[in-house]
């Protein structure tokens, strides 16, 4: 029987979990690492990278490196037009359509890019089980979560990357409900919870009441473009700025001073701008940021996030940059958690007005909560917590690792759906109300937000003007009462309307939620009984054509995806050796041994094939990687045999092995 | 929101699995008890299983939206039929809807309205005509907000104004609770014309239940139109407010 999965598809990093005889477990690689950056490089030959092998080519090739997709999804050009200036890889697509990534030559949309990160985890899934022996390893079903604050758009691309991924998505749920899912499991069972979801790019609040193993959630509230990345946009610009100041130049290239002819290279698009992998939403005040050379900005990014980490374990933590050509004199500074928690304030503060108004909602009041729970990475920050702890008058809960507990509860709700277990039910709300434009630009709510979903809505409409024989249906979401301040998910005409009176026809449009929070919508007319159908899509998703194509095209690409990883796992065993031998070239009594047991010139024959070895790893030629390798095996065969064979003569000299 | 008329699938109730007939009101094929699409149908109410009462525990209800949720989700139909899957959808969606409306006392007010067959109370006559019942006190709040909004725009304090305006609110909002008031007993009235009397040990007469929907649907009319005084006052309200709060930074409104 093939495998179903939870998959957490975050805008940092991406997990897969799977429930092992009624417990969740999340998957982890060899060297335990449960967690996938959600990047993905393309190089010149197409090959494709993701995850770790990816974020470092963040560095080395800027422009073929695409991150943060997550912000893309279900958006259109127009929605990110500010932040894409800011990328280093180069965005585009026409005006009212959906967003498109140029990588290496080729165009990708955002469901593209993100079905590439689910396929590493369905690769990462799919290996895991085999080696556990399982004979039918194939992982062909999942549930991906998205934040709770997700509009219609937004779900459906991700289900759209599912699907060219090769994944059936049996649900798309939310990342805040699929959290109380697994902490559900051994908790106490019932009870009001608030889940408090702060991760890479986005916030959401959901309040949910359990009884009876039904999660009911009650409210949901939230911020699709706050996290994580803002508190390092921050801490970047602090450097930037200081770094600037000290340089003598506060927003401009860096180095430009120092090294006129490096200035045009800054320049260049492909170098330029290059915001930090998860760029924050906010709109850096970048000229300090565009400034900086992509290296430059990466390794700003880098020291940041780690002292970020630090103050979550220190009360102080130190930002180092090693000198550089950019950076002559490096930088070194020490942040204490007062100025991090002072720096951060603002961004905090934001987080709880979504969380008041999800109260409100739910008809409680704080100290109705008898349970909170904390949900991705931002809320290991010290200052999150207690914000948290203030608000509802309780110590939130942390047992499980925020980063893990929403792939755990997706895992748990693949288990329900395919095991037919009834144990526990999920019933989830649509965050956004659904309506549709009438005369004069305004919004006519159909459905509610906070309903609870599957739901669905009608309501009668007619014609304004004498003898119309079409109407044309603009499907919105959002809570504002012009239908220009709302998002538009589709617009189609209903046509063969008899010509009639205006204020005759008698238009029924409804709409129906799906447990996915994917919208379609009918309209008809009742006196003729003309009817039309769309599942909503269009204003910035993928037709199911092309949702089609891409996944063929997945296909096409699945050699060269299989070759890829070939190759990144050649080059793994290569830098293993080259490690080994390097260490072995260090060693303080190396002329000795070459004096004594080596054969003239074998040291050089080393040393080159090392050499030929990293010259074969700037290629991706991995036949040439392999060879090398073995080359380089074959040629410190003989050293490794004469340090061994020493090492162990010197034991038994009674000297101590690690003086050697 | 409060319409009753069903989603779709108006075809016959039969069981779409086995063809079996089955009672509106019923959720499952008596034959061969597969979930069974969402044909003609009751309302909210008797969907529930909830006698047309407008008192209802919100404990109850919050039990049997429980109940139904974990027979009819679409979560435990993922391997089932797509019939059935259909039915799942529609049942659910339906529940939901239901549960929605009846939770709210006035929501649930309109649904009885609307399949006891009254024409609608959100309509738009309803929030343009002055219920009878309120002209004096709109004449009088119209009056006292014209004089305060032409004050405001000569240049009067809005302190004072502000204080003037919450002094025009107070009818309005006596008037409101008196509604809610009225609309309470209504609905105990409502309540106890369903039931057999205790006293007469008889059932109230057709005449009896149509004049207390009649009553109750005056009163939402009413309703309506007070909430939209009061977000009339609110707004004014608001601008005086900002005033103010220009005044404050700019220094003049000090002692």
């Amino acid at each position: 029987m093939s495998h179903v999965v939870g998959i957490d598809l975050g805008t940092t990093n991406s997990l897969v979990a799977y429930v092992k005889n009624g417990v969740p477990e999340v998957i982890r690689d060899q060297s335990g690492d449960a967690l996938v950056p959600s990047v993905v490089s393309i190089a010149e030959a197409g090959t494709v990278f993701v995850g770790r092998e990816a974020q470092r080519r963040l560095l080395t090739s800027p422009s073929r490196t695409v991150y943060s997709v997550k912000r893309f999804m279900g958006r259109g050009i127009d929605d990110v037009q500010d932040e894409a200036a800011l990328l280093p890889f180069s965005i585009g697509g026409e005006a009212g359509g959906v967003v498109r990534i140029g990588v290496a030559g080729r165009e990708f949309t955002p469901p593209e890019i993100s079905a590439f990160v689910l396929k590493e985890l369905k690769h990462r899934a799919e290996e895991f089980f085999r080696e556990q022996g399982e004979f039918d390893f194939e992982v062909d079903r999942a549930v991906i979560t998205v934040p709770a604050y997700f509009n219609d758009a937004q779900r459906t691309a991700t289900r759209d990357a599912g699907r060219i991924a090769g994944l059936e998505v049996l649900r798309i749920i939310n990342e805040p409900t699929a959290a109380s899912l697994a902490y559900g499991l051994d908790k106490k069972n019932r009870g009001t919870i608030a889940v408090y979801d702060l991760g890479g790019g986005t916030f959401d609040i959901s309040i949910l009441k359990v009884e009876d193993g039904v999660f009911q959630v009650l409210s949901t509230n939230g911020d699709t473009h706050l996290g994580g990345d803002d508190i390092d946009q921050m801490l970047m610009r602090m450097v930037l700025n200081e770094i600037g100041g000290s340089a003598g130049s506060a927003s401009h290239g860096i180095s430009a001073q120092r090294d006129p002819a490096h200035t045009e290279v800054h320049r260049d698009p492909a170098h330029s701008a290059p915001m930090g992998a998860d760029a924050g939403q906010v709109p850096p005040s970048t000229e300090a940021i565009r400034g900086g050379p992509a290296t430059l900005v990466q390794a700003i990014r880098k020291a940041v996030i780690q002292a970020k980490l630090d103050l979550s374990e220190a009360d102080t933590a130190e930002i180092r940059l090693d000198p550089s050509r950019e950076l002559p004199n490096g930088y070194t500074r020490r942040i204490t958690r007062e100025e991090f928690e002072a720096l951060i304030t603002p961004l905090v503060e934001r987080t709880l007005g979504p969380v008041r108004q999800a109260l409100e909602d739910a008809g409680l009041e704080p100290g109705d909560i008898d349970e909170a729970v904390l949900v991705g990475g931002s809320t290991r920050i010290p200052l999150v917590r207690q914000r948290v702890a203030d608000l509802f008058g309780r110590k939130p809960h942390t047992e499980l690792n925020p980063d893990e507990v929403v792939a755990l509860g997706a895992a748990v709700q693949s288990d329900i759906l395919i095991s037919g277990r009834r144990e526990m039910l999920l019933l989830d709300v649509t965050p956004l109300a659904l309506g549709i434009e009438t005369m004069g630009g305004v919004t006519s709510k159909i459905i509610v937000r906070n309903s609870t979903i599957p739901a669905s809505g009608r309501e009668m409409f007619t014609t304004g003007v004498d003898n119309q024989t079409a109407v044309d249906v603009h499907v919105l979401q959002g809570e504002r009462e012009l239908a220009a301040d709302c998002r538009s998910l589709a617009r189609f005409k209903l046509r063969g309307i008899p010509p009639m009176p205006a204020g005759l026809p008698r238009i029924e449009v409804r709409f129906q939620i799906d447990a996915n929070g994917i919208l379609s919508v009918e309209a008809r007319e009742l006196r003729t009984g003309i009817e039309q159908t769309i599942e909503v899509k269009p204003s910035y998703g993928l037709t199911e054509g092309e949702v089609e194509r891409m996944l063929i095209e997945s296909f096409e690409h699945a050699e060269a995806d299989v070759e890829a990883r070939l190759l990144i796992e050649a080059r793994n065993e290569a830098e293993s050796v080259i490690l080994a031998t390097e260490k072995a070239l260090r060693s303080p009594d190396l002329d000795e041994v070459a004096r004594q047991d080596l054969k003239p010139g074998e040291l050089e024959r080393i040393r080159t094939a090392v050499a030929d070895l990293k010259q074969a790893m700037t290629a991706t030629d991995r036949e040439i990687v392999h060879d090398k390798t073995h080359a380089l095996n074959h040629a410190t065969q003989h050293l490794a045999e004469v340090m061994m064979n020493r090492t162990v003569r010197e034991a038994l000299a009674g000297k101590n092995v690690t003086d050697v | 929101m409060s319409d009753p008329i069903p989603l779709r699938s108006e075809a016959a109730p039969e069981c779409r699995t086995c063809g079996a007939g089955a009672p509106v009101d019923e959720h499952f094929c008596p034959n061969c008890s597969r979930i069974l699409a969402l044909g003609r149908h009751g309302d909210y109410f008797s969907f529930l299983g909830l006698p047309r009462k407008l008192t209802i525990a919100s404990a109850e209800l919050e039990r049997r939206f429980r109940e139904l949720s974990r027979k009819f989700h679409p979560d435990y139909y993922y391997n089932a039929s797509p019939a059935e899957r259909l039915a799942s959808l529609e049942r659910s969606s339906y529940l939901n809807d239901a549960y929605r409306t009846l939770r709210n006392p006035v929501s649930r007010v309109e649904h009885l309205l609307a399949i006891e067959g009254l024409p609608s109370s959100t309509s738009n006559q309803g929030t343009t005509k002055v219920p009878p019942a309120l002209l004096e006190e709109v004449f009088a709040l119209n009056e006292e907000l014209d004089e305060i909004r032409e004050e405001r725009e000569s240049g009067a304090d809005p302190a004072v104004l502000g204080a003037r305006l919450a002094a025009a609110r107070m009818p309005i909002d006596r008037k409101r609770d008196e509604h809610e008031r009225q609309l309470q007993e209504l609905a105990m009235r409502w309540d106890s014309q369903l039931a057999p009397s205790v006293v007469e040990g008889e059932l109230a007469s057709a005449q009896e239940k149509r004049a207390t929907l009649d009553a109750l649907r005056e009163r939402l009319l009413e309703r309506n139109y007070i909430n939209n005084l009061l977000a009339t006052i609110d707004r004014e309200a608001a601008s005086l407010a900002a005033l103010r709060l220009a005044d404050a930074r700019s220094g003049r409104a000090l002692p």
